[in-house]
């Protein structure tokens, strides 16, 4: 019975890990812009894409074509920003919304188009290798590598946020638009910034992705929606409230698909669940500030 | 208050949904059918899109609906017409509920509410196979299904009456305050309504009208599973109705539907059933509707309307 609690453990973990580089990257440019980009799970999907093909069609290995995908995401990032998504931004919310679901719409079925819906995956060696902690407790390496990445991610993120000047630049437009313009920040250009930053952690998910899931043009719907709930599980604006939110939800699914009869299929639903949960109970989420006025 | 005139038309629209479908020929009983039931979802969106409500979990009210009938009809027998009534309560209901547990949330948060219920739903409906049938799915009683001429009357009746209760929603009092809702809920606050009877107030009647939607599908299709009942692509044309058509006006989504329609059946003229291709008209109609036309059809034909009178007047005036 020990074993299994530390199973659950092990997985749970290892599950937050990519729990939170999901939703890491939304919540960044929501937490900036106040915009929720509904393409955020295509942004992904193409990341998962790029790195197949490199890995297909080179033979590189995900984690090395990660950086070049991560880059090639922020470019993606800022074009989707200029080209749209920065000319609505003194809208009504309902247009953003619309505009961002139809992004996703757009990328999701060109690449219904270009690649068919057949599933493809990375395989690099371990992706299907694990390794034994004790005898009956299995670690998956695949995703011992991705909570790795994920825990860099998160702390050079933070990091960057805390002490350079962009950062700093980025949390005050996050804090009070108006007067971090009085202060000579450009807003835009911050906004700007966060998208490609958003859509880089996004395409580097993918890469990450793209050895642990099949990669299909429809990955990113399931992933976005997973990603709203942890943004809403930890509080929208705050990145380490979307860290805490990954991991709780990661431990609720795990627990659930262990210990609850059919609980594999029910652990889907979980999420939803205790986003409503919390709704009721705390609607700023475990560590946001947000009056939800947004 | 509401003239005759307009009890006149309401009348003779309804007289023309029973009696059209006997003299439509096969084909375009079934588009009216399809017509209806888009125009009923769409018509429902817009009205909690006209107090400010973003839905994205349209597809959820679609599903109770559906699946009410389809458990009705195979439980007690349950005929097509009487199934509403099941549905629409349920569809009030879950509209009420979302409604209270969403609570202050705005915007985007309900938004993002509304689509993981529906999502919730999804997962539930796949999950009590012994109710719902599960991944399997669950065939509609076959013998009580109404032949085709009835299924389109029936539809169309439906959407006649959600146009005409649309309509006396902007004539009613409440369109002032779903209206200011829209712009500042604090504000309308202030001035002494209370914006959460009117949200919930809304949101019932809209997912009444969107479960009826889900019932006409139900049984017009006869054959229901999770997935296809809680599909994301029945909120999608939920929102790209009216917004081709144009927001919050009553006569928008009911355009809105027929273009939507005739895009996607000329989609399919040109591209065959090739996959991704529909869904990707549906996108681009959205991107560029939102950045290029936010005030739909309707908008722009006010707008070339205007310019035509305005250029005639020109005409008309002595040198």
């Amino acid at each position: 019975m020990g074993s299994l609690w530390l199973q659950i453990l092990v997985d749970a973990l290892l599950l937050g890990g990519v729990y939170t580089l999901m939703a890491v990257g939304l919540s960044l440019a929501f937490g900036v812009t106040r915009i929720i980009n509904f393409a955020h799970g295509d942004v992904v999907m193409y990341g998962s894409y790029a790195a197949f093909f490199a890995f297909a069609g080179l033979g590189l290995d995900p984690l090395l074509s990660l950086p070049a995908v991560a880059v090639l995401g922020a470019i993606g990032g800022y074009l989707l920003f200029k080209w749209s998504i920065g000319r609505i931004l003194d809208d009504v919310g309902i247009n953003q919304v619309l505009l961002t679901f139809g992004l996703g719409l757009v990328l999701q079925n060109i690449a219904v188009i270009l690649w068919t819906g057949d599933e493809r995956s990375t395989t690099p060696f371990y992706a299907f290798d694990s390794w034994f902690l004790t005898d009956d407790v299995v670690v998956a390496k695949g995703r011992l590598i991705a909570f790795g990445l994920a825990a860099v991610f998160v702390a050079l993120l933070l990091a960057w946020l805390r002490w350079s000047e962009l950062g700093r630049a980025t949390r005050a437009v996050s804090q009070n638009r108006a007067a971090a313009s009085l202060m000579g920040i450009n807003v835009r250009a911050m906004y700007a910034l966060s998208f490609a930053l958003s859509s880089a952690f996004g395409a580097a998910t993918g890469a990450i992705m793209s050895f642990l899931l099949p990669i299909t043009p429809f990955m990113g719907f399931p992933i976005m929606v997973k990603a709203f709930a942890i943004i809403i599980l930890g509080g929208m604006d705050s990145i380490v409230g979307t860290v805490l939110g990954a991991f709780f939800l990661a431990f609720a699914e795990t627990a659930i698909a262990y210990l609850v009869p059919q609980g594999i299929g029910w652990a889907e639903g979980v999420a939803f669940f205790l986003m409503v949960l919390v709704l009721i109970a705390r609607p700023a989420g475990i560590l946001g500030t947000s009056g939800r006025e947004a | 208050m509401t003239s005759v005139r307009t009890w006149i038309i309401i009348a003779g629209a309804l007289l023309a949904a029973l009696l059209v479908p006997h003299i439509l020929p096969p084909g375009l009983s079934e588009f009216a059918t399809r017509l209806s039931t888009l125009v009923l979802i769409a018509v429902s969106w817009n009205m909690m899109a006209n107090a400010g409500l973003i839905s994205l979990g349209h597809s959820g009210f679609w599903g109770l609906g559906a699946y009410s009938a389809a458990l009705l009809a195979n439980a007690i027998h349950l005929p097509f017409w009487l199934s509403i009534f099941p549905a629409m309560v349920l569809g009030a209901g879950f509209g009420a509920m979302l409604a209270y547990i969403t609570g202050r949330l705005r915007g985007l948060f309900f938004a993002i509410s509304t689509l993981a219920m529906s999502e919730a739903l999804r997962v539930t409906a796949l999950m009590i196979p012994k109710l719902t049938g599960g991944a399997e799915g669950v065939f509609l009683f076959d013998p009580i299904r109404p032949d085709r001429v009835t299924m389109t009357a029936f539809s169309l009746v439906l959407a006649v009456a959600a146009i005409a209760i649309s309509y006396f929603l902007t004539k009613s009092r409440f369109q002032y305050a779903l209206r200011a809702m829209r712009d500042s809920e604090s504000a309308v606050q202030m001035l002494g309504v209370n914006p959460a009877r009117f949200r919930m107030g809304v949101t019932a009647l809209s997912g009444a009208i969107a479960s009826c939607a889900g019932v006409v599908s139900a049984w017009y299709t006869g054959y229901l599973d999770p997935g296809a009942a809680f599909d994301l692509k029945i909120t999608i044309s939920a929102q790209i109705a009216p917004l081709f058509g144009g927001l919050y006006t009553v006569a928008g989504p009911v355009i809105g539907s027929f273009a939507v329609l005739a895009l996607s059946e000329l989609t399919r003229l040109y591209f065959g059933y090739s996959a991704g291709v529909g869904l990707l008209v549906y996108g681009v109609v959205l991107v560029f509707g939102v950045l290029f036309m936010p005030t739909g059809l309707m908008g722009v034909s006010r707008r070339w309307i205007k310019r035509f009178r305005h250029s005639g007047k020109l005409a008309a005036e002595p040198s």
